[in-house]
């Protein structure tokens, strides 16, 4: 009994999916993009046999009603009229519009001639694989029937066109088109990022200007790439920096970077990825712009290939070895892609911020098509994403054991087609995706919830209001099986249609923009059409808002900059808006970018403080292969004083390994570099810390450098910490300071003990070679300018310290001190008459173990106490931890060769995994995992005590974090609790933090920086951190707010100087120049 | 004293293990040569398929093949142990029971080293337990104390083969390419791997003293100036890929060049597609003449152990010499510098190994197993090398080990993956170390030499 309720239930949750999917028989659409191998046409012979087809919707008889057109890769293409209540027509034969290519791929539906009614035209890959035919562009005559006409447009390449997008570059009225090709190329090697100089007929991409209905190449001094290298799978047309002319991000697969065409508007675009973007996809697929965070800016997600699934994950090739990254980055010159879908967010159209893990859409397996829209109508944008393959040929079982016996024979015959070979890959036919968008760049995964979760394998995807409800309706192009449709029939909010009509030849205004103001805030769209991945989508403007919402006001741009605005348009209606009824023209700057010009400004000059970092190049994987990040690329460090006594502001930088501290000494507004050859001798150490004090009161300034870095081990002098004393003009290393083989982190002095001199404090991040270890930290007491090491027990064990500071923490008037490390919490060494003990009393939260960067005092919520703010590693990362699920960390000699290893592991579904596949855990632990696991699918999907004996973790030390994100700790007047920062400040480590009165309002705001870079392609790179300004605990300026921008830069350090009696802000940033802004509020 | 007194145990324990055994068995335990070629064999094939690079697969035919000969030559007085020639082995337990089948128990011990030592037991398995089980079902007793015998040589060896410092070089540091010294090897398409073994230097040697003692001439200097030694050996690569896609790519050239490619590893990439091609190493390659000599000389199975045993070791010794070169000049390859210079679409024959260039490890290893076959079977010992036909390469006819070895020398050249100094002045070194090897070992001893020859 039970079970039959049980199983009535589960039913029942089937039908109930917020889309439903009538079949081909109710509906009429009997489409499949049926696959053979043939012996011309196979995955061996072809790399994208497996890439599918694509799907128009458009309303070609404009009935209102949007028909549905299929390309098929060897089977004909099809297009279907829509009669009405989810009832179509196969009108193929009638229309003329079966395709005449051998390999049909992308479609998209536009006006092309301007006549008011959409053309298709269809992308075809010919010259390979006796692939013939061209690129076909079927007029619509306007009775149900089109012409091919593409050889009179000069639109019938012959080259492998996977798809075009057809928009105005120049604002002029028609529209022009990109033609995206795919490499078929099959060198083996990278080759250097130049070579997509040199432009390949087939493959080159094609930018081709409408001239009266004739279409002209302008690729090349439009400035387009059409290299052999350009594997363009991905086209997104979008006006990015909101200044009325299209830009273009072009995905290209494998190794070649993605394009980002910055539309110059005078018919040229300027290819600038590397400036906006920190790193992207690496086999990029489909692409999609939106404005997820109802900022006015569109945002861009690119997919790739990375499984959710721990069983696939593991068994499938992954990420590359972090050497071959570097190799590819700084040998042959291409920018960082990692695999995983990329959801880069624009900031003000200045960068882009890449967030997809934070935001939880980074891992959807083998996708194609990203389709962003408010499918729920709640105001926020969600998305929805077609993945699957046939077969998955990177299963590494399959690459390394299978494949060898399989093919060994018949490799030198080309074109192989033996099914026996492509059994043995296993298939990679998954559910599709989609996330319901939380309107803050947060995505909800409702694939259960929402779609039926089949194992169909869907390519082509597009959007429009199939049944006319007014929702958006999904429909899906798919390998060896019938099309999809998704109908939408729980779309809970409100919605606003708008059909734009305008009289020039762009007929569907396709590039305009509508910004819709509601009671719930605004919301920003543009019109393009060809979206996602071989497909285009309803020339409609789709707006979804709740029920409760209040529609203000709406405002329509046109691609000439003409604007209309409608007040409070009326909800649940379709508007068709004309362009000749916009008369005003749009101020884009009025329209989308903040007119606060205040904030900081960097300065060309540098008053002569000419340091740049440069990090000596040490790759610690190669040593200690599965730690979570180097320890190696900490620096620089740097310290504001004065240094000669002359009541001017000198600066010092503490340097990477082989490099020598550099001094810059003030004189009349401008610095000089000093040499002090006691200093620079000892340019071995990496310096980590400095600090600057009159240690032995002698009335001369003396410098103390905290050496470390991940390199020396053991009793290497480079380890020991130097104290240089002032003497007359120059500095003398003081030969007394105990000696500590330490990895040191942080410097800080202060006269804890109250007998009138600094006494120094220690602070060590970690043991190299064996991370994991705790180090030694230690607090150096100054009598009489000689230092003793007090309290030994107490700093010996204080933890893997990066960070700590002297303060009042419990109001008693002497300096206790507040620690933050990785694996621990922070801690309050409470000072008790010049005695330190710990007080575990005072914050409240008992699991707080993070990976903490940084510490700063500050006030931030103006309560009159002092507050903390905590740098931690941030949320935007493959790792993750809570008090109920924490990070773990084994710490043990694993292999018993003398040398620790590491292994993290972290929750997933209510199990603990590994983040390393079989070859890279084995790198390091060879003999142990190679004799357990001889197959990747026996080692994939294992718990981390399947994979390790229960004996061998239970033997190892147990590291844990219970949280990754930044926050601060409110000083709640009888302790501290902790508080996580908004969103924004999650984005990547925080490591660099300044407490200062930026706005002179008399009081102190936080600058807040980091990011960071010295970790493996399977963590990507922190890059996406544009520096914060926190006016307090709620208020938070973002970069372009502030005229920041420190994205890509791995800033260490803020500090304030005082040149000429103005105070400026410098900027020190791992491996580059320091950077010098002035600044006003 | 001590062997007085282990002959007397031994006759006593014989004594009464033999009545116990009387009447229970009719058939005997036979062990063939053709068990130890099909053991090393079994080896061959699972190394292949678990993906040994060359150097770490010739450990595991040098430990299993010592392991066998440690066993055999407590048995046959025509040879002499290794104990106190190889470096720190020492004496292997004598044998305490006369039911010990040699033979078996040889095979025993060679089984226990190379299972160890694979990844994939499971695949060396089946063939070892099936021939154990045949053994076991003739005669349980015999196979028994057999077995209890090669295990404890097999300890014995292992103890011994744990001091070679190979765990220990398996989480040394990976080899650094991070430089702009364009002469310095780089990572390699389409897989760019890492170098691989970048420590097998430290490895402890079979005889030579140390890892550097057959330290090769240095390559010729780097320069990528017309005219150069180095840059016209550069341009031969070049020209000779030339001359081969002129002959449409089957000369005589191409011929040699496959068929001693010996690449473990060659990982084909299409698009996301990726596979790959298995052989044998070149050590494994030589195993497998080794096999062929002993067949045609109708090597008796003591006979075939010695060989395969002073071949393994010559061979293991050779991949230590060559590997403390190849990261001591740490040169380019030539792929690297042609595709940089000259044509940035050129792929050579053979893909390119990831490791240095100088000096070739099949010309060093090659130089060295001839010289160690040609001790044993003599010069002018021609033969039929069928060894490739399993990967679908043809029979290539050698008159001597030294041909076959200078042919494998030049294949790399045809194959485009070394300048001709590294063929050459490999080979040299090789034959240096071979010789080095085969004066310095006493394994069949001299006054036998002719008697054990064949049977």
């Amino acid at each position: 009994m039970i079970l039959i309720s049980c199983q009535d239930e589960e039913e029942e949750k089937v039908q109930e999916k917020f889309f439903s999917n009538p079949d081909y028989e109710t509906s009429g659409l009997d489409f499949t993009n049926t696959l053979k191998e043939t012996r011309d046409q196979n995955i061996l012979d072809y790399l994208y046999f497996y890439n599918g087809g694509g799907v128009s919707i458009g309303d070609i008889n404009n009935d209102g009603l949007p028909d549905i057109y299929f390309t098929g890769n060897q089977v004909k293409n099809k297009l279907f009229l829509n009669k009405g209540n989810l009832q179509f027509e196969d009108i193929t034969e009638k229309a003329g519009v079966a395709g005449n290519s051998t390999w049909n791929t992308g479609t998209t539906m536009a006006d092309v001639n301007g006549d008011g009614l959409l053309d298709i035209y269809v992308s075809a890959v010919v010259g390979v694989n006796g692939f013939r035919g061209h690129n076909e562009l079927f007029i619509n005559n306007g009775d149900l029937s089109f012409t091919e006409s593409s050889a009179e447009y000069g639109l019938d390449m012959d080259t492998y066109s996977s798809q075009a997008a057809f928009f105005d570059l120049e604002n002029d009225g028609d529209l022009d088109v990109y033609i995206l090709n795919h490499a078929v190329h099959t060198n083996e090697s990278f080759g250097p990022a130049s070579i997509r100089n040199n432009r390949v007929y087939e493959s080159g991409d094609k930018l081709l200007l409408n001239e009266n209905g004739k279409f002209i190449d302008i690729s090349e001094e439009a400035g387009i790439y059409g290299g052999a290298n350009s594997y363009g799978l991905g086209i997104t047309t979008a006006d990015f920096n909101n200044d009325g002319y299209t830009d273009i991000y072009i995905g290209n697969d494998f190794h070649e970077d993605d394009y980002y065409y910055i539309n110059n508007g005078d018919g040229a675009f300027s290819e600038n990825l590397k400036q906006f973007f920190g790193h992207t996809s690496r086999f990029s697929m489909g692409n999609d712009a939106a404005d997820v965070n109802n900022d006015g800016f569109m945002d861009l997600i690119t997919l790739d290939m990375l499984p959710e699934d721990e069983n696939v994950l593991k068994s499938s090739a992954g990420d590359d070895n972090v050497n071959l990254d570097r190799f590819r980055i700084e040998k042959l010159g291409y920018h960082p892609q990692y695999t995983r879908n990329m959801l880069q967010m624009n900031k003000g159209g200045n960068y882009f911020s890449e967030t997809a893990l934070m935001s939880g859409v980074a891992a959807t397996d083998w996708s194609w098509g990203p389709l962003f829209a408010d499918y729920d109508q709640d105001g926020k944008q969600d998305l929805f994403i077609s993945n699957g393959i046939p077969k998955r040929p990177n299963d590494l079982d399959y690459v390394k054991y299978t494949s060898n016996e399989q093919i060994q024979n018949k490799l030198d015959k080309t074109t192989l087609v033996d099914n026996d070979v492509l059994d043995k890959m296993p298939s990679g036919a998954v559910t599709n995706y989609i996330f319901k968008g939380e309107g803050d760049g947060n995505f909800d995964n409702r694939s259960a919830e929402w779609i039926k979760n089949d194992s169909i394998i869907s390519t082509g995807v597009a959007y429009g209001d199939l049944d006319g409800d007014g929702d958006l309706d999904i429909v899906t192009n798919n390998i060896n099986q019938r099309a999809s449709i998704y109908i939408n029939d729980y779309a809970e909010g409100d919605h606003l249609k708008i059909r734009l009509k305008s009289d020039s030849n762009n007929t569907f205004g396709i590039g305009s923009k509508a910004i819709l103001y509601t009671s719930e805030g605004k919301q920003a769209r543009q019109l393009y059409t060809t979206k996602a991945y071989q497909s285009s989508s309803e020339p409609i403007l789709h707006f979804g808002f709740k029920n409760s919402a209040q529609l203000d006001s709406l405002i329509v741009i046109w691609p000439n900059s003409k604007t209309q605005t409608l007040l409070k348009p009326e909800k649940n209606k379709t508007l068709v808006l004309k362009e000749k009824d916009a008369k005003d023209s749009a101020d884009y700057s009025r329209l989308f970018k903040s007119n606060n010009t205040k904030g900081f400004k960097k300065l060309e000059s540098d008053f002569g403080i000419t340091y740049e970092h440069e990090e000596n190049r040490y790759n610690d994987f190669d040593m200690q292969k599965l730690i979570p990040h180097q320890m190696s690329d900490l620096g620089p460090s740097v310290k504001v004083a004065d240094i000669n006594n002359d009541g001017k502001e000198d600066i010092i930088f503490g340097a990477s390994r082989f490099k020598p501290v550099e001094i810059f000494i003030q004189q009349n507004g401008n610095f000089k570099k000093q040499d002090f050859p006691e200093i620079a001798r000892d340019s071995l150490a990496e310096d980590q810390s400095i600090a600057i004090a009159d240690f032995n009161a002698d009335g001369k300034q003396d410098l103390f450098f905290a050496s470390g870095g991940g390199e020396s081990v053991g009793r290497n002098e480079w380890l020991l910490d130097r104290l240089y004393l002032g003497n007359n003009s120059s500095f003398k290393k003081d030969s007394l300071l105990p000696k500590i083989y330490n990895n040191s982190a942080v410097i800080r002095t202060a006269d804890y003990d109250n007998d009138g001199d600094q006494d120094i404090l220690v602070g060590s991040n970690s043991q190299n070679y064996d991370y994991g270890a705790i180090p030694k930290s230690y607090l150096l007491q100054n009598n009489n300018g000689k230092f003793k090491i007090v309290q030994e027990d107490l700093f010996d064990e204080l933890g893997m310290i990066n960070d700590l500071i002297f303060t009042d923490i419990d109001g008693d008037k002497d300096l206790d001190i507040l620690a933050v490390g990785e694996w621990m919490s922070p801690v309050i060494l409470e000072n008790s008459s010049g005695k330190y003990s710990v007080n575990k009393n005072l914050i409240k939260n008992k699991k707080l173990n993070g990976l903490w960067q940084k510490v700063t005092a500050a006030d931030i919520d103006h309560d009159g106490d002092m507050d903390y703010l905590l740098g931690n590693w941030g949320l935007n990362t493959k790792l993750n931890a809570s008090e109920e699920n924490p990070m773990r960390m084994y710490y043990k000699d694993f292999d018993n060769n003398g040398l620790t290893e590491t292994l993290l592991a972290t929750e997933k579904n209510g199990n603990y995994y590994f983040p390393y596949g079989l070859d890279e855990m084995a790198s390091q632990l060879s003999q142990m995992l190679r004799k357990r696991f001889t197959k990747y699918k026996d080692f994939a999907g294992k718990k981390i005590d399947e994979i390790m004996t229960k004996e061998e973790l239970d033997s190892a030390r147990l590291l844990e974090v219970h949280t990754l994100a930044s926050g601060y700790l409110e000083n709640t007047g009888s302790g501290f609790s902790f508080r996580e920062f908004s969103r924004e400040l999650q984005s990547a480590p925080i490591r660099a933090m300044l407490s200062y009165d930026f706005n002179n309002d008399g009081k102190n705001e936080v600058l807040i920086g980091g990011n960071y870079f010295g970790v493996t392609p399977y963590h990507g790179r922190f890059d996406a951190l544009g520096g914060s300004l926190m006016l307090n605990e709620n208020k938070i300026l973002d970069s372009d707010q502030i005229q920041l921008n420190l994205s890509q830069k791995s800033v260490k350090d803020f500090s304030i100087i005082q040149i000429d009696n103005k105070s400026y802000l410098i900027i020190t940033i791992n491996n580059s120049k320091i950077e010098i802004y002035e600044f006003d509020f | 004293m001590n062997s007085i007194f282990k002959i007397k145990s031994i006759t006593v324990l014989v004594l009464a293990l033999s009545i116990f055994s009387c009447n229970q068995k009719e058939e005997k335990i036979v062990v063939t040569a053709d068990d130890f070629h099909s053991a090393n064999d079994n080896v061959s094939k699972t190394m292949v398929h678990d993906i040994f690079s060359p150097p770490v697969a010739s450990r595991v035919y040098a430990y299993s093949n010592i392991a066998a000969y440690e066993v055999m030559a407590q048995f046959d007085e025509n040879y002499k142990s290794l104990a106190g020639q190889l470096n720190n082995l020492e004496e292997a337990p004598a044998p305490e029971s006369d039911l010990i089948i040699p033979e078996a128990a040889a095979i025993v011990a060679f089984y226990d080293i190379s299972t160890g030592l694979v990844f994939s037991e499971d695949r060396i398995g089946i063939k070892r337990d099936s021939l154990f089980n045949k053994w076991k079902n003739i005669d349980e007793n015999a196979f028994k104390v057999s077995e209890a015998y090669g295990k404890r040589v097999a300890t014995h060896i292992k103890d011994w083969m744990k001091q070679d410092n190979y765990a220990e070089t398996r989480t040394m540091p990976k080899f650094s390419i991070h430089t702009d010294n364009e002469s310095r090897w780089q990572p390699t398409p389409p897989s760019y791997m890492d170098g691989i073994e970048p420590h097998w230097m430290k490895i402890r040697p079979f005889v030579i003293d140390s890892a550097n003692q057959f330290k090769p001439a240095p390559p010729p200097e780097f320069s990528m100036e017309e005219g150069s030694k180095f840059h016209n050996e550069l341009m031969e690569v070049y020209n000779i890929r030339e001359k081969i896609a002129a002959n449409e790519e089957n000369s005589e050239e191409m011929a040699i060049a496959k068929f001693w490619d010996c690449n473990p590893y060659v990982s084909i990439l299409r698009g996301h597609l990726m596979f790959a091609t298995k052989k044998i190493t070149p050590g494994g390659h030589w195993m497998g003449i080794v096999k062929i000599a002993c067949k045609k000389d109708n090597a008796d199975f003591n006979k075939s152990v010695y060989a395969y045993s002073k071949t393994a070791i010559a061979i293991a010794d050779g991949f230590i010499s060559c590997w403390d070169e190849k990261y001591r000049s740490n040169l380019v390859r030539p792929e690297t510098l042609i595709n940089k210079y000259v044509d940035e679409n050129w792929s050579s024959v053979l893909q390119t190994p990831p490791f240095p260039e100088y000096t070739s490890g099949h010309s060093v290893i090659s130089g060295a197993a001839a010289i160690a076959l040609t001790d044993i079977f003599g010069d002018g010992f021609a033969f039929e090398d069928d060894t490739e036909v399993d990967y679908g390469l043809p029979i290539r006819n050698f008159e001597s080990f030294n041909a076959a070895s200078r042919e494998a020398a030049n294949s790399r050249l045809y194959g485009g993956i070394h300048y001709r100094s590294a063929i050459e002045v490999g080979l040299v070194q090789g034959k240096g170390l071979g010789n080095f090897v085969v004066n310095k070992l006493e394994m069949a001893k001299k006054t036998q030499e002719t008697k054990v020859a064949s049977k």
